[in-house]
């Protein structure tokens, strides 16, 4: 039972995590119908931004993760204004550009930090005892901290008019467009809010799990795992099935081992693609 | 531009494949250099990987399935070679394109459904389950130690071990995988380019068009597998590191960057690639670097690639002056117009 309950906790703090990224993948595919590549590239980009900051320029660590995430924020503003935006009606065009960003991103990373994992800690230490589990106090802020973060997200998306006009860009681009809404400054905007995020996300978890220049590849294949599952651009479906992923990864690493319970997300996963391409949360997506 | 000049081009593209894949076999007879061989050794493979992303491009489809088709190429290889005792190249050859069709042919029940960034995602999700299903079948894959100690593989009961005879299996193998990709995009050029250009029109004027999706993608399966073959007999070992789920992204950057709309593409793509990746050997993180960037280049600039820019200039520089610019547009297959129309213009 109390081996239940801090699974449990576990799988709640890994689904925090999973669905602040996610959100911003899922936005992305939603509003932009661009499926991004570098996704794993910018988690991994915020946490150096906010190691370099903490090590190099002595700043509190939360100063840091802010820092990460503006960071992050700037360069998914530039890359989608100057780059991504010339041929963003192609998909395979975009697909192939974010592949493009995502491997000089990562080695331009590795040839600037090497290849070794750097010391980077949370500054907070310490757990909570509970009635026989144990929960660090890390995982809890950041916990925390995601929470608060997904919930920002859903009110920006559903209670401010700029919520608004990413929604209706997403729902029928041309029309929107025609009622006077600005795609040249709201996809880059959209773009720029979630690399944000995955920044803000990279900073957070990376001094809890790990930092290396490689870690972005299971993030990104996580994030694809996620927004599958919960249906391509469905900002609802996301954060349920970062849960269940999160879920589902806490209790097959406890119960199981090995890496039967990622196998098994995988499977359905595909099955749900073939079966369901719309996901959990089947409304009409865009026509990729 | 017609559809015959269309074809002739592509028939010239893809008779030049071969014969440039064909000319390898000097390489081993030029050169004892093992740098020389290492090197051949890698491009072949490269560019039979890429033959692979090659023939779904033709169908508007782009995969990131060539890693799993090439492992069960490979894997197949080492465990008729280790378990089996089968060393004759002629039939392990056969068996690695053989056995990746068949597998692809139930797979492209399900996935060929999907079209455009789904289809992406589809086979992505398939080169991670194939890398999990490596590490978690141990009796059959030996896990994450993967297959050693194959004997070598033999021709007529000749041993083809050593460096040299290791390039020429490749050369081989790579050849196969090209004539195989020449005789089927020559002979579906105008299927598969009515399928790219618009697959609801094609079916509609009585195209099968599941048909014709099927037998590519099991044909990319094969040559896929054929690399993995290639690919496990240089390395003597079947491991999953060789097949992980971006190396994927390696091939269809040689396809594109060489240019995707003749078969030259791959060839040149994958040469290029692999020697500028051998240039910076010293810093390897670099050549990841190159590639991304040349991604980002070739699509924002040049979107025909090498070859295809190569030839856009060659027309422009070489042919005269003529009142329709037909001929420096459109340099991908598209659906052409008939030739019966051809005295109408």
């Amino acid at each position: 039972m109390q081996g239940f309950v801090a699974t449990c906790l576990i799988g709640i703090s890994l689904g925090a995590q999973y669905a602040l990224l996610a959100l911003g993948f899922t936005l992305i595919f939603g509003i932009l119908g661009v499926v991004n590549f570098a996704h794993g590239g910018f988690y991994v980009l915020g946490g150096y931004l906010a190691y370099s900051a903490v090590t190099y320029l002595g700043m509190p660590y939360a100063l840091a993760v802010i820092c990460a995430a503006l960071g992050t924020t700037l360069l998914g503003f530039l890359f989608e204004r100057f780059v991504l935006d010339r041929v963003i009606d192609d998909h395979l065009a975009t697909l192939m550009l974010t592949l493009g960003l995502y491997l000089m991103m990562s080695s331009g990373i590795l040839v600037v930090f090497g290849p070794q994992s750097p010391a980077f800690a949370f500054p907070l230490t310490g757990v909570i005892h509970g009635h026989g589990f144990f929960v660090p106090i890390e995982n809890l802020v950041v916990l925390g901290v995601c929470i608060v973060g997904i919930l920002s997200i859903y009110g920006l998306i559903y209670y401010t008019d700029f919520g608004r006009a990413l929604r209706a860009l997403a729902d029928d681009r041309a029309v929107a467009t025609a009622q006077g809404l600005r795609p040249a400054i709201l996809f880059p905007a959209a773009f720029a809010l979630a690399t944000g995020l995955a920044g803000l996300t990279g900073a957070l978890v990376t001094p809890i799990l790990s930092l290396a220049p490689h870690i972005g590849d299971p993030v990104l294949a996580t994030s694809f795992l996620i927004v599958i599952l919960g249906g391509l651009g469905s900002v609802g479906g996301a954060t349920v099935a970062a849960f269940i992923v999160g879920m589902a990864e806490a209790f097959s690493a406890v119960y199981l081992g090995g890496s039967k319970g990622a196998l098994a997300l995988f499977v359905l996963v595909l099955v749900m693609l073939v079966v369901k391409p719309s996901g959990l949360f089947g409304h009409r997506v865009r026509g990729a | 531009m017609t559809a015959r000049t269309l074809s002739k081009r592509g028939d010239l593209a893809e008779a030049a494949s071969v014969v440039v894949i064909a000319a390898a076999f000097v390489v081993p007879w030029l050169s004892q250099n093992p740098m020389v061989y290492s090197l051949a050794n890698q491009m072949l493979i490269a560019i039979t990987a890429a033959f692979s992303v090659y023939i779904m491009l033709r169908m508007n489809l782009m995969t990131f399935a060539v890693p799993t088709f090439m492992a069960i190429g490979g894997y197949t290889v080492a465990i008729l070679g280790l378990r089996h005792g089968v060393t004759d190249v002629l039939l392990l050859g056969l068996a690695s394109f053989v056995v990746p069709a068949l597998f692809a042919l139930p797979l492209g029940a399900l996935v060929l459904r999907l079209t455009g960034v789904y289809f992406v995602l589809v086979t992505f999700v398939l080169t991670e389950i194939t890398q999990l299903l490596l590490f978690e079948t141990p009796g059959w894959t030996g896990g994450s130690n993967g297959l050693v100690g194959m004997p070598a593989v033999t021709l007529f009961g000749l041993e083809l071990a050593d460096n040299r005879a290791v390039l020429q299996v490749t050369i081989g193998l790579a050849l196969a995988g090209a004539i195989v990709t020449a005789a089927v995009t020559r002979t579906l050029r105008q299927h598969f380019a009515a399928i790219e250009e618009n697959e609801l029109l094609a079916q509609s004027l009585g195209l099968v068009v599941w048909h014709y999706k099927a037998f590519g993608f099991a044909i990319a399966a094969g040559v896929s597998g054929l690399a993995g073959f290639a690919l496990v007999n240089m390395l003597l070992t079947a491991h999953p590191t060789s097949f992980s789920a971006l190396s994927s992204v390696n091939y269809i950057a040689y396809a594109i960057i060489g240019g995707k709309s003749s078969m030259l593409g791959p060839v040149v793509g994958g040469a290029l690639l692999i020697w500028a990746g051998d240039v910076f050997a010293l810093r390897g993180e670099y050549s990841q670097f190159l590639f991304g960037f040349l991604i980002v280049v070739v699509v924002l600039v040049a979107r025909e690639g090498v070859v295809g820019t190569i030839h856009r200039l060659g027309v422009r520089v070489f042919s005269p002056p003529s009142p329709s610019r037909s001929s420096t547009v459109a340099s991908s297959p598209t659906l052409s117009v008939p030739n019966a129309m051809e005295p109408l213009q």
